[in-house]
């Protein structure tokens, strides 16, 4: 069924549309720029059950298992908030049971979701896996979690994961329009493939912005707007990490996070103040601001670098000269319908 | 007179010198990264530094938070996928990758994942990340290690070095020849891997370190190079620049955070805010 043409809405919306308890469900973002405010928005839902996927777990992950949200986790790696002696959520979560979860590598998940977005059942990964317990040990992927086949070219044994393809992808970017196409650059990390392989797409943005921006720099396109389901315009969104061109990561409130997530109740203590006491994330930016002032805010704003403009310019932009002749055929429109007439090729 | 190190800075330049001129190198995010620096500015200036989030051949202009940090970049002259990222590697053309250490074993294998029962931990460590892909196809890996620790058996086998030792890493054909970690890096000393057996040799003790010290990290006997020599130490250039473009590496991550901390919450507290 085609999408409405155009898919701005809000947050609350977005989220009660588009993610059901028990999906699985992506992080689009890698490790950078995440999407900070759908996280918060799909917790104040109460949303849950899911199989999360991420490539790269950090503050997004540590709270969706913190409010037990997750059941599933599938990643390659996960923040110790509280360093070597500290706790983290995902920790507890194993500890008690309340969580299972997959082990791969970079590579491998990374493969998982390329083979997904292609449309592929599997996706060839290197062969050294054999040797570790990320291929020997099993979660609740149990046999699925790599099969080996006989390449039908060498013959040899080659390790598989299976395809991805995630019921909806959440994904913070720099810049969107209206009708979906979503701009990223930086760290491309494994941004476009977790999306792309995902069913439903929700994107937030720094800014939506003119289609006519959008179509003038497409290498920056990561979606295009027809994979697209919602775009919500969330400045600050991805806060406290970072966005390149936007803002820094802000040391200050991951400081407050990774203290408060050394332990269940003081995360609990941290989601209440800056989730749930939070309507929207203009509410949690003014909150950020009445505790810590303006400029500590204003500290982290980027200062614009712009990249060089490429040259999209041709030699011309009408198929017709200046002459009014056709450059392929050196005709005038008269000339080409009085040939269309004497060979006998219109109808009607 | 010679400028005083930390122990930290001795590392730090230790890895840094196993950087080529146009090597192609993998950084991960921390010591190496300030250490693809130091090399990039004193002599390898042709190397080309990536990460693994896609940025190829970065200038570094501030130590990054993480492995996907391109603003702290000056600039990079290719933005890829991390997908490719892995398969170029795969292909041969990374010289050497940098990997942290959790636990190690003398043919060095590497437990990042997981310490107690792999499904019920009593320790969950970061997991793999990129490190098995790296130290599996990388043609030389060099593993660093603060805090980690020796270990006769790993409780969770996350990434191969020399398998059970001897040849069997060449041998069982699943990784390109000769690869494998060539250097462990500690804040004793420098361990290098035995050419036939593969197992780790102390070959170099860093200043006012005894093999006493080192021994009692290790539950196995040692092997000890016959060659056994004293780390260099580093240059007042050297310590000049690690201190200038990364100061808190030159600290280390626990007093750097105790003092980012006790900063953040000062200002806080002088703003009547905590």
């Amino acid at each position: 069924m085609a999408k409405p043409i155009e898919k701005v809405m809000s947050a609350p919306d977005a989220v009660s549309k588009f993610v059901n308890d028990g999906d699985n469900l992506i992080i689009g973002n890698y490790t950078v720029g995440t999407c900070m405010e759908l996280v918060f928005e799909i917790l104040r839902q109460g949303k849950k059950g899911f199989t999360l996927y991420s490539q790269s777990g950090i503050l997004d992950v540590e709270l969706l298992v913190a409010a037990g949200a997750v059941e599933r986790l599938v990643t390659t790696y996960v923040m110790r908030s509280g360093g070597r002696n500290g706790g983290s959520a995902v920790e507890r979560a194993l500890q008690d049971g309340s969580l299972q979860m997959e082990d791969y590598t970079n590579f491998n998940y990374n493969a998982r979701l390329m083979a997904g977005m292609h449309g592929f059942s599997f996706m060839q990964v290197f062969e050294g896996i054999m040797v570790t317990d990320l291929f020997k040990k099993r979660g609740f992927l149990g046999e699925d979690k790599y099969r080996i086949i006989k390449c039908p070219y060498t013959g040899k044994d080659v390790v598989t994961v299976p395809a991805a393809n995630p019921d909806v992808c959440i994904v913070h970017v720099q810049r969107a329009d209206k009708f979906g196409n979503a701009q990223y650059w930086g760290a491309i990390g494994s941004v476009p493939a977790a999306a792309l392989a995902s069913k439903k797409i929700i994107i937030t943005c720094e800014e939506i912005v003119d289609t006519e921006i959008i179509r003038s720099s497409p290498h920056h396109t990561i979606i295009p707007a027809f994979r697209a389901d919602a775009v919500i315009e969330v400045p600050w969104g991805a806060h406290p990490t970072e966005v390149v061109g936007h803002y820094n990561q802000d040391k200050l409130m991951y400081g407050l996070f990774v203290t408060a997530a050394a332990g269940r109740e003081s995360l609990e203590e941290w989601m209440d103040e800056w989730i749930f006491s939070c309507q929207d994330r203009q509410a949690y930016i003014d909150h950020y601001v009445e505790r810590f002032g303006s400029d500590w805010l204003q500290k982290l704003v980027a200062k614009p670098l712009y990249s060089a403009p490429a040259n999209y310019g041709s030699a011309f932009h009408s198929t017709w000269d200046e002459n009014g002749k056709d450059r392929g055929t050196g005709l005038t429109m008269e000339e080409i319908e009085n040939l269309l007439e004497e060979r006998g090729l219109l109808h009607g | 007179m010679a400028k005083k190190y930390t122990l930290n800075e001795l590392l730090i330049i230790a890895v840094a010198r196993e950087i080529n001129n146009y090597d192609n190198v993998i950084l991960g995010v921390g010591l190496p990264t300030t250490a693809g620096a130091l090399a990039k500015a004193l002599h390898a200036p042709q190397a080309n530094l990536m990460m693994e989030a896609g940025m190829i051949d970065f200038e570094p202009l501030i130590p990054p938070n993480h492995i996907a940090d391109a603003m702290a970049c000056k600039g990079y002259a290719c933005a890829t996928d991390l997908f490719t990222a892995f398969t170029t590697t795969y292909r041969g053309f990374v010289d050497i990758c940098f990997l942290g250490v959790g636990q190690i074993d003398k043919f060095g294998n590497l437990n990042t994942t997981s310490i107690g029962d792999y499904y019920k931990p009593d320790l969950r460590l970061p997991g793999s990340g990129g490190a098995a892909d790296f130290i599996s196809y990388s043609k030389r890996t060099v593993l660093t290690m603060r805090g980690g620790e020796f270990v006769e058996e790993l409780e969770y086998f996350t990434s191969p070095g020399y398998l059970g030792g001897g040849d069997e890493r060449d041998r069982c054909g699943l990784f390109p020849e000769g690869s494998g970690p060539t250097k462990l890096i500690t804040q004793k000393g420098i361990f290098a891997f035995d050419p036939a057996t593969k197992e780790m040799v102390l070959v170099e003790m860093h200043p006012g370190i005894t093999v006493k010290d080192i021994q009692k990290d290790v539950p196995w006997e040692l092997k000890i190079s016959e060659n056994l020599s004293a780390t260099q130490p580093p240059s007042d250039e050297e310590i000049d620049f690690i201190r200038k473009f990364a100061p808190a590496a030159a600290m280390g991550r626990e007093l750097a955070t105790e003092v980012a901390f006790a900063n953040l919450f000062k200002v806080l507290e002088a703003r009547g805010k905590i």
